[in-house]
């Protein structure tokens, strides 16, 4: 009869350093999850007033109504969702959003074609290689305005030297007003964007493609591959991954570029290149309809976020 | 510096002070294992003490500079002008005349590009930290005083002499019943051109609009690099300013009882006329542009006010004899306030009351006189100019002239106004079209009646 509690009271006693060590265990546990918060409380504080509390005021300006531009106290005016009927049925948004995703993958997939041709290019063996690679990075590191301006000046309609040698090729008779005249003006800021944003595709391949065992290469010329098929069945299954990064991140960069649209056109002729980035700014520091451009602010993260959902899925396969 | 120096030492004598009385803390640091709940009690100790004397020293420097720097009032006056020929000098003078004569004050004039002047401006308000001088484009003006910006002078005006004196003080400084401001700079459109590029296209300088037209006709020679007109053919807002100007100086009016009147015949008819010479004209170049185009001899005339007149000084000697100032061939010259100065509301009395008194010292007679002399530019003080240095100043008798026929091209409309810069922003989208475009002038002008009164209605 003593046995059973012999037994209890031995399991007890045996279980006691266990559960004793378990609770330790638990105590440490909790004390190390109070340090792990404690050491993220900093980047948590950062983030928050980074990011978060900017979003906040984003999305608090969205609905304050009214003319009126005060960022110290925004709460001041009314609050409603006039601004939102306002510009969602404006057909001015839906014009400079379809002009943002024209602008946004007419830059973005030349400059990665380019990008992919000049990687191709830098990563054979030839003298001056190391220096034509440095060459191939400097228009990344110019500032957009001097970019911007230095295009003005390529494409000035009367003194351009884009349309002297035009003229000079007989290919045209007349001065092309590219950035002031609506039918080439989006292609007119195109073209820095692209200038501006193709080494960034190289730079990605190119560093993609050191990382191509040559072994790979010498085997498919014993197979008699032609360069094509080496590129199509080795280079690009070892560029895709970065290639998609790249490309997600540089569209993400084109889509709420600014400073080029601002200093060769301000968004003109006639909306002609107004992205919704210019036009948020136009809204906000022309018109001072701070709450309209806070919509527009909006619907440009709205927009960025479902790119950015159609591209988890690429994005997984190559990484996760 | 020598406070600093005395706190850095005190905090190092601080240090030992403390090693002295505790030594047996260094012994532990030293490697002792026993005891590490205490070790780390007296490091954390240690710590605190040396933090504790970093911030005190940090402290006594800071209030040392403050104290140091304290007796100097800074005023900011940022202004698009302080690198331009002319009134560059002016203000240099204006800031080192009232520092003499309050030795207490630091005026901070520094350069703002003029394109973006107005967006910080903007910006320095909406984040509640204007300068304390505040220069504005007059067309700006309303669209700040709207957002009750501007302080009211009313009180400093009654106990000057400037209502009494100032040419116009009229509606373009009001807002609500009440002054925001004191004009800065008057203007009459003057026409700038080249006598050389006229002569050898074989006409001269045109007295009447036909002739105008006909010697912009005649001088344009793309083949060669010479534009007969010179106008803003990028968009930008100085297109409203393009087009105001021609329909003023036609007798035509943008505005008409409260509401836009872009579609009157006579509109139609004027910016028709102007279409006539943008087509003349280079093609997408900014104001900017277009000004240097013209002291590089490549644009035969063009419009623009008298502040422009210091800039010819610039021009390579064997062109200068060339550039020339004269009247507008219209009877009616299109003019106004170009740009004025303020107070904000934001700041202090003292300040505002300092602020003022360099208002104040610019409004008077000596300091006018200087500012015409000096940019070229008439005076908003009336008889500011003795005849004597008028007669030496040939262009600036002329922009006496021009001022004094000249007539308001800006709004008269309070909500348009208000809304300045939007409407500015449409017409200079319709002025693409105009460039740009074959459509019928009078149908683009009906396009752009219907889009203002639907963006911006003024009723």
């Amino acid at each position: 009869m003593n046995r059973p509690a012999q037994l209890s009271g031995s399991i007890t006693s045996a279980a006691t350093p266990a559960q004793t060590a378990l609770r330790r265990r638990g105590k440490l546990s909790r004390r190390d999850t109070r340090v792990a918060a404690a050491l993220l409380l900093p980047a948590l504080l950062c983030v928050v007033g980074l990011i978060g509390y900017p979003m906040y005021l984003v999305v608090s300006m969205s609905f304050r109504e009214g003319l009126g531009i005060n960022f110290m106290n925004p709460s001041s005016s009314r609050f409603g969702l006039k601004n939102y009927c306002a510009v969602l049925s404006d057909p001015a948004t839906w014009h400079s959003t379809m002009i943002t995703l024209i602008y946004t993958a007419g830059s973005i997939l030349p400059a990665f074609m380019i990008g992919l041709g000049l990687a191709v290019l830098l990563n054979q063996h030839f003298p001056g290689r190391r220096v034509m690679r440095g060459l191939a990075m400097l228009p990344w590191a110019v500032p957009s305005v001097l970019t911007s301006i230095a295009f003005l000046w390529l494409l000035d309609a009367s003194y351009g030297v884009v349309n002297y040698l035009l003229r000079l090729s007989g290919l045209v008779t007349h001065d092309i007003a590219w950035f002031s005249a609506s039918q080439t003006a989006l292609l007119a800021v195109t073209l820095p964007t692209i200038w501006k944003s193709f080494p960034f595709f190289t730079l990605t391949f190119l560093a993609a493609m050191q990382g191509i065992p040559a072994e790979l290469y010498e085997a498919a010329k014993i197979d008699r591959a032609n360069r094509w098929e080496r590129f199509r069945y080795i280079t690009w299954p070892g560029v895709r991954g970065p290639a998609v990064l790249a490309l997600v991140l540089n569209s993400l960069w084109a889509f709420r570029e600014f400073d080029i649209i601002f200093v060769t056109t301000g968004g003109g002729p006639a909306r002609a290149t107004e992205t919704l980035g210019i036009r948020a700014y136009l809204d906000a520091f022309s018109y001072f309809k701070v709450g309209e451009a806070a919509v527009l602010g909006m619907l440009m993260l709205a927009l960025a976020l479902i790119f950015v959902l159609l591209a988890r899925r690429p994005l997984k396969k190559e990484f996760f | 510096m020598r406070r600093g120096f005395v706190t850095v030492d005190a905090g190092r004598r601080s240090r030992q002070r403390s090693d002295e009385h505790h030594p047996g803390c260094r012994q532990d640091d030293s490697g002792s294992m026993s005891q590490p709940g205490g070790r780390l009690k007296t490091r954390l100790s240690r710590l605190s003490r040396r933090l504790s004397s970093v911030l005190l020293a940090g402290t006594l420097v800071l209030s040392g500079t403050v104290a140091q720097a304290s007796p100097r009032i800074e005023l900011e006056f940022p202004t698009w002008q302080a690198e331009e020929p002319g009134a560059a000098q002016f203000w240099k003078e204006a800031k080192t005349a009232f520092e003499q004569t309050h030795p207490d004050v630091w005026i901070n004039l520094y350069q703002v590009p003029f394109k973006d002047f107005t967006d910080k401006m903007t910006l320095r308000f909406a984040s509640d930290n204007p300068p304390q001088i505040v220069q504005l484009p007059t067309r700006n003006v309303q669209q700040f005083a709207a957002q009750n910006w501007l302080a009211a002078l009313d009180d400093f005006l009654a106990r000057s002499d400037i209502p009494a004196t100032y040419t116009r003080l009229g509606d373009d400084m009001q807002w609500n019943g009440k002054t925001i401001g004191v004009p800065l700079m008057e203007y009459g459109m003057v026409l700038f051109y080249n006598e050389r590029l006229l002569k050898q296209a074989g006409v001269t300088y045109p007295t009447t609009e036909a002739q105008l037209l006909k010697a912009i006709s005649a001088t344009t020679d793309p083949a060669r690099g010479t534009f007969g007109w010179g106008a803003t053919t990028m968009q930008h807002p100085n297109i409203y300013t393009d087009w105001a100007s021609w329909a003023t100086a036609e007798g035509a009016s943008l505005y008409k009882k409260g509401d836009y009147n872009f579609t009157d015949p006579k509109v139609v008819q004027a910016i028709d006329h102007l279409r006539i010479a943008l087509r003349h004209a280079p093609s997408g170049v900014s104001t900017e542009s277009a000004r240097q185009l013209f002291l590089d001899g490549k644009i035969a005339m063009f419009r623009d006010g008298p502040w422009i007149a210091p800039l010819l000084k610039k021009v390579r000697p064997e062109n200068r004899p060339f550039m020339k100032m004269g009247m507008m061939p219209f009877t009616i010259v299109p003019g106004g306030i170009s740009n004025s100065i303020h107070i904000p509301v934001q700041i202090d009395a003292q300040r505002r009351v300092l602020v003022w008194q360099f208002i104040q010292m610019l409004s008077t007679p000596e300091w006018q006189a200087r500012f015409a002399l000096e940019t070229g530019s008439p005076p908003p003080r009336r008889n500011a100019l003795t005849p004597a240095q008028i007669e030496s100043h040939p262009d600036l008798a002329i922009s006496l002239v021009s001022l004094e026929h000249a007539r308001n091209l800006f709004p008269d409309v309070p909500a348009a106004r208000a809304n300045f810069n939007q409407i500015s922003q449409l017409v200079a989208e319709a002025g693409m079209r105009l460039i740009n475009s074959d459509t019928p002038t009078a149908s683009i002008l009906a396009d752009l009646q219907s889009d203002l009164q639907k963006r911006v209605p003024l009723r």
